[in-house]
């Protein structure tokens, strides 16, 4: 922890001397979220209730999604690198030092986009929780904390094993990582929405419904089947050993590069 | 005691995708996919007491990185295995890796937009050296690697010749047992490469031990004691050095200048044995000989009494020479010899 924390503090102050870079890439990040949200309340403005959803627990989803890739950014960026890193060899000197290759690998970058993701992300779900009525109890509080860094864990996890895939691939960008990445945004909305299909598809093979709308439904105690909100916890572990399990043996492939 | 590097049966495949040129070449493959292996390293056993400087030498694309990726445990073998200090590399890697030391010339390990001082300090972290260790350390190789005006130099700021300083003192930084050194000395200038070989002697003579690949055989002269020479990924020569020398490098040319022009069958009868060739003027003769048959004192000796001599020189090859004449195939040894 230590360790990782000295890792991307390195990149982080190598980053803070370009200060107008930090500055315009804080400003686009906000602007993209403000986008969304202009977005949402237009589309509220027409339509009352999404498919039984208020304007809230839609921004609460949506503030869900931007929090996890939020944090996806700022502290493990460097995932988004592993295709380039295959590719160009630079595991080798990883897999020679007494740390995890894969948080060397995750540490190798700072996406300090991540910083106001994260910022606005949990200003939207501050606000969709003031706008609701949840009953908080201590034991409530705890059940939402859990839920979110399990939200969060979920999304790496997702990350890590698509990134994983160039292991098997040769480009040397992340292709298929990003098009599951997009893919996660279809997450920001209702599950109930989408038919059958997709809902089998980002409930169970990319549980991406667990980043937002299960357990947003759960606290909300809102739309059916809301317990499913529940196995958030357990979906995260599941997802991060897949992860570890595929990036292990993708290692095991590794062909570095030249001489 | 048993050896601290051992690789058995080692053998390294690699599957390439055979492609036809250009993009159609790409969109066929697609559809029919096709493979070739090609064999990096080729059952290849090899085991490295600790202390000693083991030279690893052959061509471009005989296996000479890949052998050592596999002995350092980036790469998983094929078939065959390798125990460092008895430890597998995959399965223990945190303990080996506080026991190795690697360091690959063509690319380093600095962090790019760290000073190099702040690179130093993620890799004591990283290895959990204590702060006394460090600087001691560090004092150290400063006076052989001249570290100081490196030190606060960003990571891409570096030139070669710093860079590679740099580098070599962050893969020695937590005190390795095994250092492997693919290319320490490539690029570099002569002043440079100087400074770099006193560091590989003090390396040696504090007891690490070293697994050295270069092009440059004059990083390896006088510093290993043994040599291995690999092509086409499989060992043809492991032994003593100085065993090569007496046994391939026996050649000798004696160049000689007479005062007056020497007739060259009077040459050959007074030094049976030898080969003799006329040089570009009457008064110019070369003498080729094995030392063992004949010493460049007799020679010389011999060609006095047939003429006066202005001047003469003796030529000897060097181990660029003897390897050289191995890769081209003029030298083949019988299995593993010497």
């Amino acid at each position: 922890m230590r360790i990782y924390c000295r890792l991307l503090g390195a990149h982080l102050r190598a980053l803070l001397e370009y200060e107008a870079d930090f500055w315009i890439l804080a400003a686009a990040t906000v602007l993209m979220q403000v986008v969304n949200i202009v977005f949402l309340a237009a589309l509220f403005a027409k339509v009352p209730s999404l498919n039984g959803w208020t304007f809230w627990a839609v921004v609460m989803m949506f503030g869900a999604v931007a929090l996890a890739e939020g944090v996806g950014s700022l502290f493990f960026e460097g995932m988004w690198r592993l295709a380039w890193q295959i590719n160009m060899g630079e595991l080798d000197y990883f897999l020679v030092r007494p740390y995890p290759v894969v948080l060397q690998s995750s540490s190798a970058l700072i996406g300090i986009n991540g910083l106001s993701n994260i910022v606005v992300g949990g200003a939207m779900i501050g606000a969709a929780i003031a706008h609701s009525e949840i009953a908080w109890s201590p034991w409530r509080v705890a059940v939402g904390v859990l839920l979110l860094i399990s939200a969060i864990v979920i999304k790496l996890s997702i990350n890590l094993a698509t990134n994983s895939v160039s292991f098997w691939l040769s480009s040397p960008s992340p292709i298929f990582a990003f098009a599951v990445h997009q893919v996660g945004d279809l997450a920001r909305f209702p599950l109930s929405i989408y038919p059958a299909a997709l809902k089998a598809g980002l409930g169970i093979v990319l549980p991406f419904a667990f980043v937002s709308f299960f357990p947003v439904a759960y606290l909300l105690d809102e739309g059916s089947n809301r317990w499913i909100g529940l196995l958030t916890p357990l979906v995260a572990v599941y997802c991060a050993a897949v992860a570890l399990t595929v990036f292990k043996r993708g290692l095991r492939r590794y062909e570095s590069a030249g001489n | 005691m048993p050896p601290i590097v051992e690789a058995r049966d080692l053998t390294k495949v690699f599957r390439r995708p055979e492609k036809d040129p250009g993009l159609a070449g790409s969109l066929k493959h697609l559809v029919r996919r096709r493979f070739t292996d090609k064999v990096a390293v080729d059952h290849i056993d090899l085991s490295i007491e600790a202390g000693e400087a083991v030279a690893y030498v052959g061509p471009n694309g005989a296996g000479k990185s890949t052998t050592v990726k596999l002995l350092s445990g980036i790469l998983v073998p094929t078939t065959g295995e390798v125990r460092i200090d008895g430890l597998h590399p995959q399965h223990d890697r945190t303990a080996i890796a506080h026991r190795i030391g690697v360091l690959f010339g063509q690319r380093t390990q600095l962090w790019w937009d760290l000073p190099v001082r702040e690179s130093f300090a993620v890799l004591r972290d990283i290895y959990g050296l204590d702060a006394a260790t460090y600087r001691k350390r560090l004092a150290r190789f400063d006076e052989v690697l001249d570290l100081g005006e490196i030190l606060p130099t960003l990571g891409r700021k570096l030139s070669l010749g710093q860079r590679m300083r740099a580098d070599l003192a962050a893969a020695m930084l937590h005190g390795p047992r095994v250092v492997y050194l693919d290319e320490p000395t490539i690029g570099l200038d002569l002043q440079v490469k100087d400074k770099v070989r006193e560091f590989f002697r003090t390396l040696r003579d504090e007891g690490t031990t070293v697994m050295l690949t270069s092009h440059d055989l004059a990083d390896i002269e006088g510093f290993c004691r043994r040599l291995v020479i690999i092509d086409e990924g499989r060992i043809i020569f492991d032994g003593d050095l100085g065993a090569v020398k007496d046994q391939y490098a026996r050649e000798r040319i004696l160049h000689v200048e007479t005062e007056q022009p020497v007739p060259v069958e009077a040459v050959r009868l007074a030094l049976p044995g030898a080969v003799i060739t006329e040089g570009e003027t009457p008064n110019q003769i070369s003498v080729r000989f094995d030392r063992f048959v004949l010493t460049a004192g007799h020679a010389v000796t011999a060609l006095a009494g047939l003429a006066t001599l202005v001047d003469f020189r003796v030529d000897e090859p060097s181990i660029e020479d003897v390897i050289r004449r191995v890769y081209s195939g003029e030298i083949l040894f019988d299995a593993k010899s010497a």
